[in-house]
């Protein structure tokens, strides 16, 4: 099945005074139709600089450097989101895709009911209000919250509610592509559960296709299809989520997954060291300072994400078959 | 000889025109020997708010916390400092703590001065490196700088530098991994528990995160609106809970592991919230609004804390608060 969205060379960075500094470099990603993706990794790599690229939401500083984004769907017509006017976006973010920021269950008006806000963007886009009620209405029932909570406002609800609402709306339109930043971050554990199976049956009721961006190992095991691990602003490795957790191929993935705690008595050792700021990106493969693979090599040049066995791609030397042979 | 640190009957109700009972008769006890006790709950349950009482920042409504056997709001001067040197607080992100112009060096230095713990620059300087390498930080990378030039992870040891250099006896952790990445955890929990192997330093953890408290081993305390609803050894409540909230929290961790996934679907469970169709009063089990299992007795009575029996047999290591288990 060709790629819903197929992501080729995405650079993106924060624009200086004299030079951009990249953040996002030469991301190369296919998106599956009806799969959660979930994008892992450490805080700073990258994770939201790409869901917003993705979006073509970034905000100065940051800029779009380079790389295309083709999203085709299933009408059959194709677009390269790069290349989209600001119109053009508008249209198709209203009709196909939907961005849930992190940290959005803090963003709606304190002062305004649930309703209006549902209701409103639906209303300028020529939906009837009726439609538009009845529309949200059917999107709080796929995350369990009642109609009436169109009548309250934000500060009756929960943090779990205010969530359902945000995934609400940004569901209402039924739409292709959904990206959601730590979704469940700030959510105690039933809730983040809750919240996690209501996404799983969005997916399955709408047939959408979901990126889920998250640091959290546990809720990329318990929801994701495929995942990709990224590393100070690339994807180091990319595969199905029980390939990933039983044989992690890249380094970094080996010492993330390594680094989870479980049952108490197994003592895991800690990923050392720390993740660098994307002014301090180190040469040839970034994750060289802190890998115990390390050789020669890695320290100058630069590893490609390669196709490694089936359904696996792997940013490293050591799957390197050239670079193998010459060590 | 006693425990270390005994809290009776705490509670803790906010005023106001909405009442919060923050803390309702909660009562637990860390050993004289060297322990790891984790607190957990949801946001809201009551655990920032122990913590500020056993710290002694807050005073609480009612019921008393008694540190190697005296009461911390009745004992004077001396107890005071004595009671400040050896219960040591870290916070989530331990930030605000630090001065920003301090150099980390500047930072354990006033430790060893304010506690008069070196004779000479060098010993001085000797003990400063071994704190840090206690905590896996090198000295080099981390002595000249300043807080912000530090990443949350290497704040957060700085701090269990600090707190190493006063060897406590007792540090009260509150979520303080909870900013920290899934890598930099583990070091952190494990130095927790060289403290504890190698140094004999209990800790009350505090955190909402489950699969932290497993991982440490120990005892666990389940909160919930304030109240204790399970405690006992942490394998053991982990493993095969009592309580139907405990059931819920537990079976509700996102495990690691995709072969290993959540089974039902929780979403067709009810969906009361906290907050939110809660009935009022608390004279009753606060969970019955929630649980699976609610009874009729479960809404007149609050049910107490005790040995719980299963199947007609008490189940050592533990003790639930719930009406199934008399
Ligand atoms: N608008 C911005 N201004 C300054 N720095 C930024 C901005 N956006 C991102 N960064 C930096 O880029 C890096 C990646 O950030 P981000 O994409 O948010 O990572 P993640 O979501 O994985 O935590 C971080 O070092 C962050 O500080
Ligand atoms: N200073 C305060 N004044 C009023 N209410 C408070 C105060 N501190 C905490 N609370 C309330 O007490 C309850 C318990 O809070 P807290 O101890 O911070 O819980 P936790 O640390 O488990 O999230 C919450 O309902 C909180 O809103
Ligand atoms: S390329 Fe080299 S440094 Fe990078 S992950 Fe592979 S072995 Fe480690
Ligand atoms: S006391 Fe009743 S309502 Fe409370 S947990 Fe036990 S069975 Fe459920
Ligand atoms: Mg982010
Ligand atoms: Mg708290």
């Amino acid at each position: 099945m060709p790629a819903l969205l197929e992501i080729r060379g995405l650079s993106a960075g924060l624009q200086g005074r004299r030079s951009v500094t990249q953040v996002v470099s030469n991301v190369d990603l296919d998106v599956q139709p009806g799969e959660i993706l979930g994008v892992v990794g450490e805080s700073g790599c990258g994770k939201s600089t790409l869901a917003t690229a993705i979006m073509r939401l970034l905000v100065p500083p940051q800029v779009l450097q380079s790389g295309s984004m083709t999203l085709r769907l299933n009408e059959g017509s194709s677009y390269d989101l790069i290349k989209l006017s600001e119109s053009e976006l508008r249209e198709l973010r209203w009709r196909h895709l939907s961005y849930i920021p992190q940290g959005s269950m803090n963003s709606l008006n304190p002062v305004l009911r649930v309703e209006r806000q549902m209701t409103d963007t639906l209303i300028q886009h020529g939906l009837s209000d009726k439609e538009a009620r009845s529309r949200s209405a059917a999107a709080l029932e796929l995350v369990n919250l009642e109609p009436k909570i169109l009548y309250s406002y934000p500060h009756e609800l929960s943090g779990g509610m205010r969530q359902r609402v945000i995934i609400a709306a940004a569901v209402s339109m039924h739409p292709t592509l959904i990206v959601a930043d730590e979704l469940t971050t700030a959510l105690d554990v039933v809730t983040q559960r809750q919240i996690l199976q209501e996404l799983i049956g969005i997916r399955d009721e709408l047939g959408a296709t979901i990126i889920l961006i998250t640091h959290d190992m546990g809720v990329v095991a318990q929801i994701a299809d495929r995942v990709a691990v990224m590393y100070a602003g690339k994807i180091a490795e990319l595969g199905t989520v029980n390939g990933i957790f039983e044989t992690p191929l890249h380094p970094y993935s080996q010492g993330l997954i390594g680094s989870i705690p479980r049952e108490s008595g197994q003592r895991v050792e800690g990923l050392p060291g720390e993740a660098p700021s994307p002014w301090n990106y180190p040469t040839g493969c970034r994750f060289h300072p802190r890998c115990p693979k390390v050789f020669d090599h890695c320290r100058a040049q630069t590893p490609a994400l390669q196709a490694q066995e089936s359904d696996r791609w792997a940013a490293c030397h050591l799957y390197d078959t050239e670079v193998a042979a010459d060590v | 000889m006693s425990d270390l640190l005994v809290v009776e009957n705490l509670r803790q109700i906010f005023g106001g025109r909405n009442q919060t009972v923050a803390v309702d008769d909660v009562s637990f006890r860390i050993p004289a020997e060297p322990t790891i006790v984790s607190l957990v709950g949801e946001s809201g349950s009551g655990k920032s708010t122990i913590a500020r009482i056993i710290l002694g920042l807050l005073q609480p409504t009612a019921g008393r916390v008694l540190y190697d056997g005296a009461d911390i709001a009745t004992s004077g001067r001396k107890w005071n400092r004595k009671f400040r040197g050896e219960v040591q607080a870290v916070f989530q992100d331990p930030y605000s703590v630090y001065n920003p112009v301090y150099k980390a060096e500047r930072v354990l230095k006033l430790v060893i001065r304010k506690f008069g713990l070196a004779k000479s620059k060098a010993e001085a300087q000797a003990m400063m490196e071994e704190a840090l390498r206690a905590v896996d930080l090198r000295p080099e990378e981390v002595l000249d700088r300043h807080p912000h030039q530090l990443s949350g992870g290497q704040r957060q040891r700085l701090m269990l530098a600090r707190v190493y250099l006063m060897r406590p006896r007792l540090i009260v952790a509150d979520e303080p991994v909870s900013m920290i990445d899934a890598g930099m955890r583990a070091s952190f929990l494990n130095i927790l528990q060289d403290f504890r192997d190698s140094h004999g330093i209990s800790t009350l953890f505090i955190t909402h995160d489950l699969s932290t408290a497993m991982y440490l081993g120990g005892e666990i305390i389940v909160l919930y609106q304030g109240r204790i609803m399970e405690q006992g050894a942490t394998q053991t409540v982990m493993n095969a809970p009592l309580h139907p909230y405990a059931q819920l929290l537990i079976s509700s961790i996102p495990t690691p592991d995709p072969r290993r996934r959540w089974d039902e679907d929780l979403s067709a469970a009810p969906l009361a919230e906290i907050g939110y169709g809660a009935r009022a009063g608390r004279d009753r089990c606060l969970f019955a609004d929630r649980c699976p299992q609610v009874m009729d007795m479960c809404w007149g009575a609050r049910p107490r804390l005790r040995r719980p029996k299963v199947d007609a047999v008490e189940s050592a290591q533990r003790d639930v608060a719930c009406y199934l288990y008399e």
